[in-house]
């Protein structure tokens, strides 16, 4: 029976065909590590949060009266409504990690050069969306911290003269934070930000596998690589089929992914869930210490930090900027990172100060 | 101009018009409308020096406070650093703000912290007990 179903498809579509020339004729490097696993791991946490974000849609009403009710029954009533909403959580800040793993993982094998500089670039891209996810996200549940998070993030424009306060009110719909921008976040939310993230992923793989995996900066293999004049086929001295070595590998990670999910949700439910987060917003009051998400804490620290709104922030979108052009600044072709102690130091200086600074954010 | 040339130029003009009919509605489309200027009255106890009271006037959270000395003022609450709302500290006569720890003075000056400038403040008129905003 099932022999004659997979004989059925395999005569309409050539399924066997493509598996044996696209999967296993699809060559991976043998001495790969954890981290190339990373990448598919961050698209199985979308797809987790598409599924149960669509779960949540049917019982979440964008309205800045019923938002915040709508969120508690989900919580309290609806059955398993608060299983859903938890894995929603949890994973969309797994997922800001991941990707933040992905990128640093990928600088310090060097992974970026030529001729993956387009694909670095849609990866800093797709960070920055995912970032956008989180951002219009939290505001939909409209209580206390999502609130006035939203009213720092959103007044960060206005900065900037001429144009920073029309760019702010925009944004929000208004002058202050309101029904308009509950509606307008839900919809960048649910309607805008998918599709632009499924094009980017979908280019970055593209990219992927155009172009093939990278050959670790330490292995013997690495030295073997020509210099890239011009596209051509990526070959490698040691390698394995994608399927199903590397595919299982990949699905091994993914396993380990919902056991960290899982343990998160079970032992520590409130991690992501501060005290803020369980009050109705209330417009005509700040909340004492009132935080962003533990991503957004280390630019929020250095805004405090420094006296001038417009200095604090252009520092910031030009670090945004370097970070996403990178390769072509550091278009040298020597991968290994411990032969460039200078690039070496300031990246771990750097990564340290986002360190210190998201602990700052958080407690000070 | 040969018939090529006069058919890109066509294109040319009739994308950029298309595309800016297209593009204009949807800018104006986002931009919010601005709110209508109205007038609040409210009352005072003339004795009750140093007293401040928050409402909403034009969408903007707003405090009236009674300076001692120096009469009524109506200042936006909303801080100029990043838009948190500021609290009225009455014993230290200042404005408080809790997200970054700025400070302004009762005339809305900055005191100290990240505010690049001052408050907003409101024309008001005192008749009796009576404080007319707007």
């Amino acid at each position: 029976m099932w022999q004659k179903i997979r004989d059925g498809v395999n005569i309409r579509t050539g399924l066997s065909e493509l598996i044996d020339n696209k999967l296993k004729g699809y060559r991976v490097p043998s001495d790969t590590n954890i981290f190339y696993t990373i990448g598919i791991v961050t698209m199985a946490a979308y797809i987790v949060l598409a599924i149960t974000g669509y779960f949540l849609l049917m019982y979440y009403v964008p309205h800045s009266e019923h938002a915040f009710g709508s969120v508690q029954k989900i919580m309290t009533v609806i059955p398993f409504g608060w299983f859903v909403r938890m894995i929603h959580i949890v994973v969309a800040n797994l997922m800001v990690a991941l990707v933040f793993i992905h990128l640093v993982s990928i600088f310090f094998m060097g992974n970026y050069k030529k001729p993956r500089e387009l694909t670095w670039l849609i990866g800093g891209l797709v960070l920055l969306t995912t970032l956008a996810f989180c951002l219009s996200g939290y505001l939909l549940p409209w209580n206390q911290r999502s609130y006035w998070a939203t009213t720092i993030v959103t007044n960060i424009p206005t900065a900037f003269p001429v144009l920073g306060d029309f760019i702010a009110n925009t944004l929000r719909g208004g002058e202050t934070i309101s029904e308009i921008t509950l509606t307008r976040f839900f919809s960048l939310h649910v309607g805008f930000l998918p599709p632009v993230f499924l094009i980017l992923v979908g280019l970055h793989m593209f990219l992927v596998w155009r172009i093939g995996l990278s050959v670790p900066p330490l292995s013997s293999s690495a030295k073997e690589e020509k210099p890239w004049t011009g596209y051509r086929p990526v070959s490698y001295s040691k390698s394995y089929p994608f399927y199903p070595n590397f595919l299982l590998k990949e699905v091994s990670m993914v396993m380990i992914f919902f056991v960290v999910t899982f343990f998160l949700i079970t032992f520590m439910p409130m991690l992501f869930l501060p005290e803020a987060a369980n009050m109705p917003a209330d417009p005509l009051k700040t909340p004492p210490h009132i935080k962003p998400e533990w991503y957004f804490l280390a630019p929020y620290q250095m805004l405090k930090m420094i006296p001038n709104k417009f200095f604090g922030i252009s520092i910031q979108l030009i670090a945004i900027v370097i970070f996403l052009f990178w390769p072509f600044i550091d278009s040298g072709e020597e991968r290994n990172i411990l032969k460039r102690p200078l690039i070496l130091g300031v990246s771990l200086i750097l990564l340290a100060a986002w360190f210190v600074l998201t602990v700052m954010g958080r407690y000070s | 101009m040969d018939r090529r040339n006069f058919l890109s130029l066509l294109l040319s003009v009739f994308g950029t018009g298309a595309f800016v009919s297209f593009a204009y509605p949807l800018i104006r489309y986002l931009a919010p409308p601005t709110a209508n200027i109205k007038k609040i009255r409210l009352t005072f106890n003339k004795s009750d020096i140093g007293d401040a009271k928050e409402i909403l006037f034009q969408q903007t959270p707003t405090v009236i406070i009674n300076r001692p000395g120096k009469g009524y003022i109506a200042l936006s609450r909303v801080c100029t650093h990043l838009g948190c709302l500021l609290e009225y500290d009455k014993l230290q006569r200042k404005l408080v703000c809790p997200c970054h720890a700025g400070v302004f003075d009762l005339e809305g000056r900055v005191v100290s912290g990240p505010p690049p400038k001052p408050l907003l403040t409101f024309p008001l008129r005192v008749e009796g007990e009576d404080i007319t905003i707007g």
